[in-house]
């Protein structure tokens, strides 16, 4: 067997050992209630049926949470970028008192693990009435992902040549200006890998979305499938199903978007 | 005459003040949202609770009690095995898969892209995905073991086999990142370096001994704090997945500050585990940061 040939053998290997557990997953979601519980456990599903899905996206409460994540991602994605870019900005353009400080400070504070502070954020978010609220979702998960993004956002700045800016303000924009319509602009790819790194991260999200709310209305994806098993007794097809839909879009966004989606990871994502 | 660079405000604040309201919403909300809730939990942390309720300051008596408690040298001896016991198998792995990755082959990006998709897959998911795949009635990782004589075990109902397997998952939710990290660092290792190891006759190993393992062994340790951070801190993936059981034998320290927490609703000593694991965080990263000092001296 010549190298080339192992290489090859070994890099298919590697693709079944992470695909394997999608598609036993996947094959699970397709088959009927009998088939699912076959032992020894068959791949192929036969006779396949979408009966599964229909369960999910019909009979039970997945839908909303599904659109519950969707815009509690979109609220975090907007608000990251809006409050990390202005930072970013700064550090990347403007020398002032303290910089360095407060560029750390804030950087320093993605270090802090989350389950260290769930507790003191639940004691605080029900002393500000937010308990239970899309809006310390996407306050917390914001301020989660700011550091980094800002972090990030900051290197794609400073990829910007300051004349742009110069000249910008040269032809009578103020600073607000200038950044609005000269340098975000120009900072496209950056924020697409922004936003795309922090919707996976909302998304994703259990421990936030489980420990902050309580009503069935207000839960999320992760949460909802976490809690199917005792709500609606072990239907593996249906969760398998579920788990699948829940999959579809960050996985699709991954595909589509992959050279994003890495260029952010290696720009140095830290809280996990 | 102002100059057109629009208002420009007088005196030491307002010159910079234009920069202070960009970094404005970013101070505020990681102060609100991560510093303060650090500081609270210490807070909390000295006082004897009733849910939510500080019912009498007690210093450093959580404390007292925690390192009395043997259960909290289990979950540590646990979180420390589950976080080197996953880094040994991720860091090996990752580094042959980026070689093999960076090796010029048909098909490369297609590879690339299936072989880190459990990178997006979110812990949740990781864990009902591997809970069905091992499920000791109907799995296929189960039916495997039969075959490979092993027979029909429960790998996580044996609390022998139960921290070891939640390893296993845990390598294969964790792998990517280390390979996304390490492939971009083959990347940059110039082309001549290979083909004049090439003309000298060099032998694979020697190559990977002497070129690539020095210049890939940086990132390998950025790598290894991003992880062992990750996996120090990791509730999720074990709640899920084991819920710390059988008989505690997969409760790593995480999960205990979430249990202590969110199960029983012992406030006071779940903010004193937090802070625990924060300072565990802390010397981690300035371990490694240290390590990482040394290298860049050499």
């Amino acid at each position: 067997m010549t190298t080339k040939t192992l290489v090859y053998v070994l890099l298919v290997c590697v693709v079944v050992l992470a695909v394997v557990p999608l598609l036993w997953g996947l094959s699970t979601a397709l088959k009927p209630k009998d088939e699912v519980v076959t032992y020894p456990p068959r791949w192929i599903p036969n006779p396949s049926t979408l009966r599964n899905f229909s369960v999910v996206l019909r009979e039970t409460s997945m839908p909303r949470y599904f659109a519950n994540s969707l815009l509690i991602g979109l609220c975090s994605v907007v608000l990251t970028l809006g409050i990390a870019a202005h930072a970013g900005y700064a550090l990347a353009r403007f020398w002032f008192p303290g910089k360095n400080v407060l560029a750390f400070g804030i950087l320093a504070t993605a270090m802090i693990p989350g389950i260290s502070i769930l507790v003191p954020l639940y004691a605080l978010a029900s002393k500000v009435k937010l308990y239970d609220g899309y809006s310390i979702l996407v306050i917390v998960c914001t301020a989660w992902q700011v550091p980094t993004v800002m972090w990030m956002l900051k290197g794609f700045f400073e990829t910007v040549p300051r004349e742009l800016d110069e000249s910008a303000l040269i032809d009578g924009c103020t600073r607000w200006t200038a950044f609005y319509r000269v340098i975000l602009p120009l900072a496209r790819p950056g924020l697409a890998a922004a936003a795309l790194l922090t919707f996976v991260f909302v998304w994703n999200d259990f421990l936030i979305a489980f420990t902050l709310t309580v009503s069935n209305s207000r839960r999320v994806v992760a949460v909802g499938l976490y809690q199917y098993i005792s709500q609606y007794g072990i239907e593996w097809g249906e969760l398998m199903a579920a788990v699948m839909l829940a999959l579809l879009p960050v996985l699709g966004m991954f595909l589509a978007l992959q050279r994003h989606f890495i260029g952010g990871l290696t720009a140095g994502a830290m809280k996990g | 005459m102002e100059p057109s660079t629009g208002y420009t405000p007088r005196g030491f604040f307002g010159r910079h003040a234009q920069a202070y309201l960009f970094m404005l919403p970013a101070i505020l909300l990681a102060g609100a949202v991560s510093l303060y809730p650090i500081v609270y939990a210490f807070f909390l942390s000295l006082f004897r609770t009733r849910y939510l309720e500080r019912v009498a300051f007690i210093g450093l008596g959580n404390y007292r009690q925690l390192f009395a408690d043997p259960a909290f040298r289990q979950n540590l001896i646990y979180s420390l095995t589950y976080v080197f016991g996953s880094l040994i198998v991720v860091l090996p792995f990752s580094l042959g898969v980026a070689i093999l990755l960076n090796q010029r082959v048909r098909y490369r990006a297609v590879f690339r892209a299936l072989i880190i998709l459990p990178w997006v897959v979110s812990q949740t998911i990781i864990a009902l995905l591997w809970g069905w795949l091992l499920n000791p009635d109907f799995g296929p990782g189960i039916y495997a073991l039969e075959l490979l004589g092993v027979g029909k075990v429960g790998l996580f109902t044996d609390t022998r086999s139960a921290l070891p397997t939640l390893i296993g998952v845990n390598v294969w939710g964790s792998y990517p990142m280390a390979v996304i990290l390490l492939l971009a660092a083959l990347q940059t290792i110039p082309k001549e370096l290979k083909e004049a190891a090439r003309v000298d006759g060099t032998s694979r190993w020697q190559h990977f001994a002497h070129i690539t393992l020095p210049l890939v062994q940086p990132t390998l340790l950025v790598a290894t704090i991003m992880l062992t951070l990750l996996y120090f801190n990791m509730v999720t993936l074990v709640l899920i997945l084991t819920g710390g059981g059988p008989l505690g034998a997969t409760e790593v320290l995480s999960l205990r500050a979430f249990k202590e927490g969110f199960d029983f609703w012992h406030v006071g000593y779940a903010a004193t585990l937090g802070i625990v694991i924060f300072f565990f965080n802390v010397v981690f990263s300035l371990l490694y940061i240290r390590l990482l000092r040394q290298e860049g001296l050499q």
